[in-house]
């Protein structure tokens, strides 16, 4: 196994656990009140969909691939 | 303003806890609000850039420019997964903070400290390989180069400027600088550390992904 399929697990097996760690975070202060409770919804949401997109590249379904040699 | 720097000890010192309990109540929206502007400006500087390099990299023919290799988005992944996962780290730190549990808020403190580190690391490691193996450089490749040098090196120095901020706080929380009730500091430095992990979301996409 080369470096770059283990750098792909990595990324999805973290990409999983940051996903649903925020996803837990975000459901537990939902019904925070406060100014500084929204900013932190916000970012743990935005923090989600981050944690979902780079697992997304770790399974290359997203990404800028290089090409492949002699295409 | 004058006394929302009145330190917190001091004030205990003098036994006027009551009153700088109010004055804490009657300023923490006025720094909370402070602080957010602060958040929103470094939100327009980023901006500014982005789509500065957004402008220019359309008005191309084709991306990369020739002689440029795609990025390795596989270890840009990586290192994205652990500077997110920093950001969840913090905010269990706080969260055990306004719970009282100090041995946890310190294990999610240094945690979210390591992983800013290792982040830093891994784009040191990313800029070397760039730098080195690709000849990709600030002002010797173009619209690509100066781009992405640029955004991510304001990233980076935000990040190295979060992990410095993290450790003082934690150091200050150690000494016991905040308290159950009297936090803001910890809350700032969450905020800030929350907006470095979202600003990453942005340039990890732009980078890497489109």
């Amino acid at each position: 196994m080369d470096i770059s399929n283990i750098e792909r697990i990595i990324a999805i097996a973290g990409g999983i656990i940051v996903a649903i760690v925020s996803a837990i975070a975000l459901k537990n202060d939902w019904k925070t009140p406060g100014l500084d409770n929204q900013i932190f919804k916000l970012m743990l949401a935005l923090l989600f969909i981050g944690a979902v997109i780079a697992l997304l590249a770790g399974a290359h379904v997203l990404g800028n691939f290089p090409a492949a040699k002699g295409a | 303003m004058a006394v929302a720097t009145l330190p917190h000890g001091a004030a205990a010192a003098h036994g006027d806890h009551g009153e700088v309990d109010q004055l804490y109540v009657e300023t923490r929206a006025l720094r909370l609000q402070g602080f957010l502007l602060f958040l929103v400006s470094d939100c327009v500087l980023f901006s500014s850039f982005i789509f500065a390099y957004l402008y220019m990299r359309n008005s191309g023919q084709g991306w990369p420019p020739a002689g440029i290799n795609h990025l390795d988005v596989a270890f840009a992944a990586v290192n994205s997964v652990v500077l997110f996962g920093s950001g969840a780290t913090m905010h269990y730190a706080l969260e055990n903070w306004k719970h009282n549990n100090f041995g946890k808020y310190a294990f999610f403190m240094i945690a979210t400290i390591i992983l800013g580190a290792m982040f830093l690391a891994g784009q040191a490691y990313e800029y070397t390989n760039l730098y080195f193996k690709e000849h990709v450089s600030w002002a010797g490749s173009g619209i690509f180069g100066a781009g992405f040098f640029t955004l991510t090196g304001m990233h980076g120095f935000h990040v190295t400027v979060g992990v410095i901020y993290l450790t003082v706080l934690f150091l200050q929380s150690v000494h016991g600088v905040y308290t159950k009730d009297k936090y803001f500091g910890l809350t700032a430095g969450t905020l800030y550390w929350h907006f470095v992990d979202v600003i990453w979301v942005a340039l990890f996409s732009i980078f890497y992904l489109i």
